[in-house]
């Protein structure tokens, strides 16, 4: 017989090896993610440059965020993004599922080129996409070619459309994503279901939104998140292509950030926004899975 | 992805607050301070950005000073200007670090960088750097307003923004005046070329308001400004005319309408490549036009109002400060006095650039012969004045997203102005 300290000792032993299994991984996401979030928000109530010492801001930096004029822009830029990196993505996804799940001939190559631009860094993209918006660039070749040479300008340097044309590239990029998770998702689905629709009487929109569409919900709401995520935290895209422009008609948060951080040497109003932006994507990403939940 | 750049961008501000908080609190000065140089062998870093002219320099200076060697760190622009702060703040900082204002400037109340008004004394500087060129280096101690107070730079190589044009495109001689400018722009618009490059993505657009602003307005309310002097306003007549006439210039198609989306590199291969007939900035680009036009291009400087006004221009130098933390300050000043040498003028036109010391004879043809030429005039009338973006730290966006505005239609001159003189005030005021 093992009394009962014996197994709490075992069982406290055996704790620890776990904890010493786990340690690697935890300090080193202990060191690069959580302590630099806790420190970006002790860095919003200081006031420093970066050199001399800091003072302390209290909740300044906060209103300073809150009263300055280009937050309230940015935000809804970031807003627009959304419906360009994660709604329209996601949708497309649902329809290319929808048709290519019955096995098409040719699926992998299909998935190769729809999934390629997940694999190229966003800057060899946003630089790609430059070229093709230019003013004498394959898209405006292509809107003469089929009599449309009216419309054509540089997209990007557009006052109007420059939002629109970098929500674009987003969604070129993202919506391979969408359709390689939920062309993995439908694979676990069990024909039987489909067979049933079937006998029902069902056609493939039936089968759409009785089986799959059901059966994805989980791939559904993860698509949402990541791609919701990329769209407000978006900056690398930005950057490199319009840097806010024209007239800060495409600014975003994350770009304000590295604004006041690198070229204002403000690192506490820096740290300030980095902290209301992550707030925001706490709100969107909730919002998204309460609305995704499963009905209990 | 996206979570990982600002993940990325965590990490920096993290290391940022790793390295810092070592700054004293009051300016430095040297003491010691002598023309005598050591004779033994000694070695100094130099931390810097713009090659060329730097190396070319370090490597003129070293041939005259045998002894002393300068080993130089290079860093790209733009991560130069993010690390040379937290660079001059470690513990051991480079001896000499070529000078950015925008990254350096709280440099200076931290007591990092020297201020070398003693060297200024002691080598009589005054002679052999033009005032203008030296008075933009100045800063008050808490590195607010600038053109007066200490020095804390001294500059290796000059610049200066002008008009380049294409010899087969702009038929006319240089023009006198502004108004005789116009008229060649519409001469060029007329015979079907687009007058003008434009680079409105990056730094192209407000340097066109700003090479007018230097013709239209006064040039001391202007120097007040970007100086930070109390109560300087950029809302002046002259700059509400010179960006009415960016506005106009776009109205009469002498900018293309992508301006916007143009970044400043490609605004320079669209002239080299014949689009249009003129391009609108500074001589550091005088190298890789000249090598892709030959002798079919030529430069002046934006014409003044009526012919026979004093020249003024906007120009900026490559600069070198000094460590309050070096061992060997007299050596490292030495290397800053070096500049104004007729060995360093020869190395700094032949690298591009104008050189510092204004008397030394120079033989060019071409291009280098135009632009040492219309340089000549400027200096002569003490008219180089900094760019605008050096009045503060978020001005560079402002006039970038403003002239986007401009040029797009769809701001005025007033708005422009008013959202310009907000972020000085937020920083001045």
């Amino acid at each position: 017989m093992v009394d009962a300290g014996t197994r709490r000792r075992r069982w406290t032993r055996r704790r620890l090896v776990g904890l010493l299994y786990l340690a690697p991984a935890l300090l080193v996401y202990l060191a690069f993610a959580i302590w630099p979030a806790i420190h970006t928000v002790y860095l919003s109530f200081l006031h420093w440059d970066g050199i001399l010492p800091a003072t302390w801001a209290g909740l300044s930096n906060y209103t300073d965020v809150f009263t300055d004029s280009t937050l309230g822009p940015a935000l809804w830029h970031a807003v627009v993004l959304i419906l360009f990196f994660a709604v329209i993505p996601c949708g497309f996804g649902l329809l290319m599922t929808a048709l290519l799940q019955g096995g098409v001939r040719g699926m992998t190559t299909y998935r190769v080129i729809f999934f390629l631009p997940q694999v190229l860094p966003l800057v060899a993209v946003g630089i790609t996409w430059r070229w093709l918006y230019n003013e004498d660039g394959l898209v405006n070749h292509g809107l003469s070619a089929v009599g449309l040479g009216g419309l054509t300008r540089a997209w990007l340097g557009d006052y109007d459309f420059a939002l629109i044309a970098l929500g674009l590239i987003g969604t070129w990029a993202m919506s391979g994503l969408c359709m390689v998770l939920f062309l993995a998702g439908v694979q676990k689905v069990d024909a039987s279901l489909y067979e049933a629709v079937a006998l029902d009487g069902g056609g493939p929109v039936r089968k759409f939104f009785a089986v799959t569409l059901p059966a994805l919900r989980g791939e559904i709401t993860i698509a949402s998140v990541i791609t919701t995520i990329a769209a407000l935290a978006s900056f690398d895209l930005v950057f490199v292509t319009t840097n806010g422009g024209p007239a800060n008609r495409t600014t975003v948060p994350g770009l304000l950030v590295y604004r006041l951080a690198f070229n204002e040497s403000d690192i506490g109003r820096a740290s300030a926004l980095a902290v209301v932006l992550t707030l925001v994507v706490i709100v969107f990403v909730t919002a998204i899975r309460l609305a995704t939940r499963e009905k209990a | 992805m996206r979570t990982k750049s600002i993940a990325a961008a965590a990490a920096l501000v993290l290391a940022l607050s790793a390295c810092a908080e070592s700054g004293g609190g009051s300016p430095a000065a040297p003491s010691d301070v002598s023309k005598d140089l050591t004779t033994e062998p000694v070695t100094l870093t130099l931390a810097y950005t713009d090659d060329p002219p730097t190396q070319a320099l370090v490597d003129a200076f070293q041939a005259k000073h045998p002894n002393i060697t300068i080993k130089g760190q290079q860093t790209p622009f733009s991560d130069y200007v993010k690390s040379i702060k937290l660079s001059m703040a470690s513990s051991t900082p480079p001896d000499i670090a070529e000078y950015n204002p925008g990254a350096m400037r709280s440099l200076v109340p931290a007591g990092l960088i020297y201020d070398l008004t003693p060297y200024e004394k002691l080598y009589a500087w005054g002679d052999g750097f033009p005032a203008s060129s030296l008075e933009v280096l100045r800063s008050n101690k808490d590195a607010k307003q600038y053109g007066t107070g200490g020095l804390y730079a001294v500059p290796g190589a000059l610049s200066v923004l002008g008009v380049y044009y294409n010899k087969s495109l702009a038929t006319s001689p240089p023009p006198a005046t502004l108004a005789e400018f116009e008229q060649q722009l519409a001469a060029v618009k007329k015979g079907g070329t687009t007058p003008f490059s434009l680079g409105g993505l990056q730094v192209g657009g407000f340097q066109l308001w700003n090479a007018l602003y230097n013709v239209l307005g006064d040039e001391g309310q202007y120097r007040d400004w970007v100086y930070g002097k109390p109560g300087a306003t950029i809302e002046t007549d002259g700059a509400k005319q010179a960006a009415r006439k960016v506005v106009d210039w776009v109205a009469a198609g002498y900018i293309p309408s992508s301006a916007n989306a143009t970044a400043d590199s490609d605004a320079q291969a669209n002239f080299t490549a014949g689009k249009s007939a003129y391009l609108i900035t500074g001589n550091w680009a005088a190298d890789a036009i000249g090598k892709a036009m030959g002798d079919k291009v030529g430069f002046f400087l934006l014409p003044q109002v009526a012919a026979g006004d004093a020249a003024v221009a906007s120009g900026a130098s490559v600069a070198y400060s000094i460590s309050s933390k070096t061992k060997h300050p007299n050596e490292a000043a030495a290397f800053l006095d070096f500049m104004r040498s007729a060995e360093a003028a020869k190395v700094q036109f032949d690298t591009g650039f104008m050189p510092v010391n204004n008397d030394a004879a120079i033989t060019a043809t071409g291009l280098r012969a135009d632009i040492a030429g219309e340089f000549k005039k400027v200096v002569a009338a003490d008219g180089i004045v900094p760019f605008p973006d050096f009045a503060s730290p978020n001005m560079i966006d402002r006039l970038t997203a403003g002239t986007q505005g401009l040029l797009s239609k769809q701001s005025t001159p007033e708005q422009f102005l008013t959202s310009l003189q907000e972020s000085w005030t937020q920083y001045h005021g």
